[in-house]
C-alpha cells in the first residue's frame, strides 16, 4: 500500500495540460498547387485514390481544364505523394487535427488551365459545393441546442475498423490526455450516449449492429466518423462484398476525423468541435519544414 | 539431397524428387487428394509439423481445378512446407484432416465459405465466417465472383448455439458491440449462475475482403493494406508481406534495413506489451499500475512519432528496406528512453506480482493446458504461455534475428499469470534486443529497389514473428505479374479456439481478464 502510494507521489501530474497544442508530428501532405504542373504522379502514387487528376475536354464556350484534388477523408498520410512529385509541390504539414462536417469540406482542389502543348498552369482553387465549415457548425448547434457544452457521454462503435482507431480513442483517456477532464467520459451503452465515435470501414456484418446502436441511441445525437476508412473505407476502399466504406454510407455523420490512425489529439479535437467548443479546421497550414522531424523520411523511397 | 527432403518425402509417400525447394526455408509438394490425410498423419507424428495455415486457389483459368494448400511449420528442419493438392471442380470436396487434427478446423470451414469446397469428414463443417443472412452459393473468394458484387442478405437459419438446459442454466449473448473501446465480436456463454460452462464465439463482424483486396490493389501498394490487416501489428503485417514479395522477386534488403526492421518490430512488441499488461490491471480493479503501463505505453509511442513519424509505426516498412532512417541522435535518444523504460517496468511488474489480491485474481485463472494449446495449433505468446517453445525469431530467422542473441520465454501454467508473465519476459529480451540492433546498426543504404515486375505464375511465403505470433502471408501471381491470390494468417485466428477452451469453469467476471490476457484481433482474424 505505501509503495504504491510512494509511486503515485513520485509519479506526479503527468497529464498534458494542452494536448491540442501543436508538436511535431506527422501531418497531411498538402500540395503547392502553383507549383503543380498536374502530371499526375501523385494521383498514381496514392495508393487510396484520396488524390485524383481529373481532365474535362473542351466543351463550346469552355475551355480543356484540369483539376487536381485531395482528399483528406481518404489520405492515410503514406507519404507516398512526396517523392512522386518532381517538382517538389507536395511536402508534409503540421496539421494533424482536421476535423469537419462533411466529406467535401476535406477536399482540397484547384483547376489547371491546359495550353496548345498540354503544359498545365494553375487557375484557381476550388471548394466543392455544400455547406461552409461556419454554416455547418451552426446547423450542429441549432440541432443540439448547446446540449453538450459542459459534459458529452460517448459510446464507442467499432464497426470494422483495423483496431489502430481504437488505440488511439483509447489513448486518449490515458494519464496523459485524460478526455475526462473536459467532461467527456466513454460510457457501456448507447442508451447512456450523447454521441457515437464510429469507426469503420462500415462491414456488411456491422451495418445492421450501427444502425441498431444508432436507434438506441437518445436525441439530440451526433456521430463522429473517425480515421480514413470512418471517413471514406479509406485503403478497403467503398463498396466491395464485404466492406460498405465510410460511416456516411450507413449513418448520417455530424463530423469527421480524418486520419489512419487520426492521433488522440485529432480525435479529442473532433470530440471538442461536435459539443460546439472548437472551430473546425479542414485545410491543413502551410508547410512547416521540420515537420517530418526526420528529413529522411520524404527521400528515402 | 538434404535429410530434410528425404524426411519430408518418406511422410508423404512420394519421391525425394517431387519434393521441391524454391527458396530457403520453403518446401513445396503436390500430392494426390487421397493420401492428404495419412500425410498428414505423419508430417505430425515423424517430423512433430504444425499447422501455420491452410487455404484454397482457384486456379480453373489456368489448370482447371482448384487447389488446396496446407502450410505446416517443420520446427525440427527449420523449413516450412506447402503441401497442395488439386480439387476437382466437378465435385468441389477435399479431404478434412480436422477431426484428427484440430489445428486445421476453422481453416477448412473457412475455405467451404469463401470457395464452396467441402471438407469431407469435418466434425462440423457450419459457416465460420458466412453470417446468417449471406445467401447459399455466393462464394467471394471464387476467381469469378467480382469484388464489388453486392451479395443481397437472405432470412437465413439462425447460426446453431448450442442449447443449455436443466435448472438455472442459461445463455449470455454479449456482443457484437461492447461495452469497452474494443473490436467487434459475439460471444455466447453458457453459464450455470456465475460458472461458465462453456463459450461460443461468434466472429467474422469486421470482416473486410482484405484477402480479395489485395487482388485489386497494385502490389506496391498492398504494404499499405498490411499495415491495416490488425492495426496493433502493422509492422508485423507490413514485414510479413515485404518478406514474401521480397522472396518472390528475389530482392535482398540491405543490411541497415534489416537491422532496422529488428528494432521497428521489438518496439512494436514493448508498446503493446505495455498496453496488455496496463489492461490486466485495468481488468481487475487495480487501477495504480494500470496507470503507469498506460503512461510507459504514451511515452513509447509520442517518442516513436518523433523517431519514426508514426505513434503505432506505419509507413516505415518499404518493400525491400524501410522507408527511413534512423540518425545517430535518435539512436541516441531511443537507448536513452528504454534505459528508463527498463527500471520503470521492472518496478511496475514488481509491484503488479507483489500484490496478493492482484496474483489471487490472476493465479490459475483462464488455464490452457499444454496438450489443448498443441492440438488446437496455438501459437505465439499463448503458446510459449502454455509450455511450448515456439518462436520464428528464433526457429525461423527473418531480417536481422539471426545475428541478435535472445531467450525465448517460455511458461509452463498457461493461465493469465503465464500469459502475464512471458509478456513481462519478452519486454525484458526486446529492450536487449534493441541494444544489440542499435549497437550495431551497419552503414548501408535503406533500400534495395524492387523489380519493376514480379515474375509471373510464382508463390512465396513471407512470415514475420510479431508480439502476438507469428503472421504469414502467402502471395501468389498471375500470368502478368499481378497478385492473384494472397492468403493472410494471423496469429488470432489460431488462437480464438484457445480462448474459447481456457475460459469453461472459470467464472463470469474472469472472463475480460482472461480475454485480455490472450488480447487477439479481431480484424487480423476476420480480415
Amino acid at each position: 500500500m505505501f509503495r504504491i502510494l510512494a509511486r503515485s507521489a513520485r509519479t506526479g501530474i503527468v497529464t498534458d495540460p494542452q494536448p491540442l497544442a501543436p508538436r511535431l508530428h506527422r501531418g497531411f501532405p498538402v500540395i503547392d498547387f502553383r507549383r503543380c504542373t498536374a502530371c499526375g504522379d501523385c494521383a498514381r502514387a496514392c495508393p487510396t485514390g484520396a488524390i485524383q487528376l481529373r481532365t474535362d475536354p473542351a466543351r463550346p464556350g469552355v475551355s480543356p481544364a484540369t483539376t487536381l484534388s485531395l482528399a483528406y477523408g481518404q489520405c492515410i498520410s503514406c507519404r507516398e505523394c512526396i517523392p512522386a512529385c518532381r517538382e517538389g509541390a507536395v511536402s508534409v504539414s503540421s496539421s494533424f487535427d482536421l476535423v469537419a462536417y462533411t466529406r467535401e469540406q476535406l477536399v482540397h482542389r484547384a483547376s489547371f488551365d491546359v495550353d496548345a502543348s498540354g503544359r498545365a498552369t494553375f487557375r484557381q482553387e476550388e471548394s466543392l459545393p455544400g455547406p461552409s465549415l461556419s454554416e455547418s457548425a451552426a446547423t450542429l448547434a441549432a440541432r443540439i441546442r448547446g446540449r453538450f457544452g459542459r459534459s458529452l457521454h460517448v459510446r464507442q462503435v467499432d464497426a470494422g475498423s483495423c483496431n489502430g482507431c481504437e488505440l488511439e480513442i483509447a489513448a486518449t483517456a490515458n494519464p496523459v490526455f485524460d478526455l475526462e477532464r473536459f467532461g467527456i467520459q466513454f460510457v457501456a451503452s448507447p442508451r447512456h450516449a450523447d454521441l457515437l465515435l464510429v469507426t469503420g470501414p462500415v462491414t456488411r456484418n456491422m451495418e445492421i449492429a450501427l444502425r441498431r446502436t444508432l436507434e438506441a441511441t437518445p436525441e439530440p445525437r451526433a456521430v463522429v466518423a473517425v480515421g480514413a476508412c470512418g471517413c471514406s473505407g479509406g485503403i478497403f476502399g467503398e463498396g466491395s462484398y464485404a466492406s460498405l466504406g465510410g460511416v456516411d454510407r450507413v449513418v448520417p455523420v455530424d463530423v469527421y476525423v480524418p486520419g489512419c490512425p487520426p492521433s488522440p489529439q485529432a480525435i479529442l479535437a473532433g470530440l471538442f468541435v461536435a459539443m460546439g467548443i472548437r472551430e473546425a479546421r479542414a485545410r491543413p497550414e502551410s508547410p512547416a519544414p521540420e515537420a517530418g522531424t526526420n528529413q529522411a523520411l520524404s527521400s528515402a523511397s | 539431397m538434404s535429410a530434410t527432403i528425404q524426411a519430408v518425402s518418406q511422410a508423404l509417400g512420394i519421391p525425394p524428387g517431387s519434393v521441391h525447394e524454391p527458396r530457403p526455408g520453403e518446401l513445396r509438394a503436390d500430392v494426390e487428394p487421397g493420401t492428404l490425410r495419412a500425410a498428414a498423419d505423419r508430417l505430425v507424428a515423424d517430423l512433430g509439423a504444425r499447422l501455420a495455415s491452410l487455404f484454397a486457389t482457384d486456379e480453373r483459368v489456368w489448370n482447371a481445378v482448384y487447389a488446396l494448400h496446407q502450410i505446416w511449420l517443420l520446427p525440427r528442419h527449420w523449413t516450412f512446407l506447402r503441401v497442395s493438392t488439386r480439387v476437382d471442380p466437378a465435385h468441389r470436396r477435399f479431404p478434412s484432416i480436422a477431426a484428427k487434427h484440430p489445428s486445421a478446423n476453422w481453416f477448412e470451414r473457412e475455405v467451404m465459405d469463401m470457395f464452396g469446397l467441402v471438407p469431407e469428414g469435418h466434425p462440423n463443417p457450419a459457416p465460420v465466417s458466412l453470417h446468417d443472412d449471406w445467401p447459399d452459393g455466393e462464394w467471394a473468394l471464387r476467381k469469378d465472383f467480382p469484388d464489388a458484387r453486392q451479395v443481397p442478405r437472405v432470412p437465413g437459419s439462425s447460426h446453431p448455439f448450442r442449447p443449455v438446459t436443466g435448472e438455472g442454466v442459461f445463455h449470455v449473448p454479449v456482443g457484437p458491440v461492447h461495452a469497452g473501446i474494443i473490436e467487434p465480436g459475439h460471444f455466447r456463454f453458457g453459464v450455470a449462475g456465475e460458472p461458465v460452462l462453456y463459450l461460443q464465439l461468434r466472429l467474422f463482424y469486421a470482416h473486410k475482403g482484405t484477402e480479395k483486396r489485395f487482388e485489386r490493389l497494385p502490389w506496391r501498394h498492398g504494404i499499405f493494406l498490411a499495415e491495416s490487416i490488425s492495426g496493433d501489428t502493422a509492422v508485423g503485417h507490413a514485414l510479413a508481406f515485404a518478406h514474401a514479395i521480397e522472396r518472390l522477386s528475389g530482392c535482398e534488403p540491405p543490411p541497415r534495413a534489416r537491422y532496422l526492421r529488428v528494432v521497428l518490430l521489438e518496439l512494436e512488441r514493448i508498446y503493446n506489451h505495455l498496453a496488455d499488461i496496463g489492461a490486466i490491471a485495468t481488468d481487475v480493479a487495480f487501477s495504480v499500475p494500470a496507470a503507469h503501463a498506460q503512461l510507459l505505453r504514451e511515452r513509447l509511442v509520442s517518442l516513436q512519432e518523433r523517431l519514426f513519424g508514426s505513434r503505432l509505426l506505419r509507413g516505415t516498412v518499404a518493400i525491400g528496406g524501410v522507408k527511413l532512417d534512423l540518425p545517430n541522435a535518435g539512436r541516441e535518444e531511443l537507448l536513452a528512453h528504454i534505459q528508463r523504460l527498463q527500471s520503470d517496468f521492472e518496478s511496475l511488474v514488481t509491484l503488479l506480482i507483489d500484490s496478493g489480491s492482484f496474483t489471487d485474481r490472476i493465479d490459475g485463472t483462464g488455464t490452457l493446458p499444454i496438450e489443448a494449446a498443441r492440438d488446437l495449433g496455438i501459437t505465439g505468446l499463448a503458446a510459449r504461455a502454455s509450455g511450448l517453445d515456439e518462436d520464428l525469431r528464433r526457429d525461423q530467422p527473418h531480417d536481422a534475428y539471426d545475428a541478435l542473441s535472445f531467450e525465448v520465454p517460455v511458461e509452463e501454467g498457461g493461465d493469465v499469470r503465464a500469459r502475464l508473465m512471458v509478456r513481462a519476459r519478452e519486454v525484458e529480451q526486446s529492450i536487449g534486443i534493441l541494444r544489440q540492433a542499435l549497437g550495431a546498426l551497419p552503414d548501408s543504404p535503406l533500400r534495395t529497389a524492387p523489380p519493376s515486375e514480379l515474375p509471373a505464375f510464382s508463390a512465396a511465403l513471407g512470415w514475420a514473428e510479431a508480439w502476438r505470433g507469428p503472421c504469414l502471408h502467402w502471395v501468389e501471381t498471375d500470368a502478368y505479374g499481378a497478385l492473384t491470390r494472397v492468403k493472410i494468417t494471423d496469429p488470432s485466428f489460431r488462437n480464438w479456439p484457445g480462448l474459447a477452451h481456457a475460459v469453461p469453469g472459470n467464472i463470469i467476471p474472469d472472463f475480460p481478464v482472461i480475454n485480455k490476457s490472450f488480447n487477439l484481433s479481431y480484424s487480423g482474424n476476420d480480415r
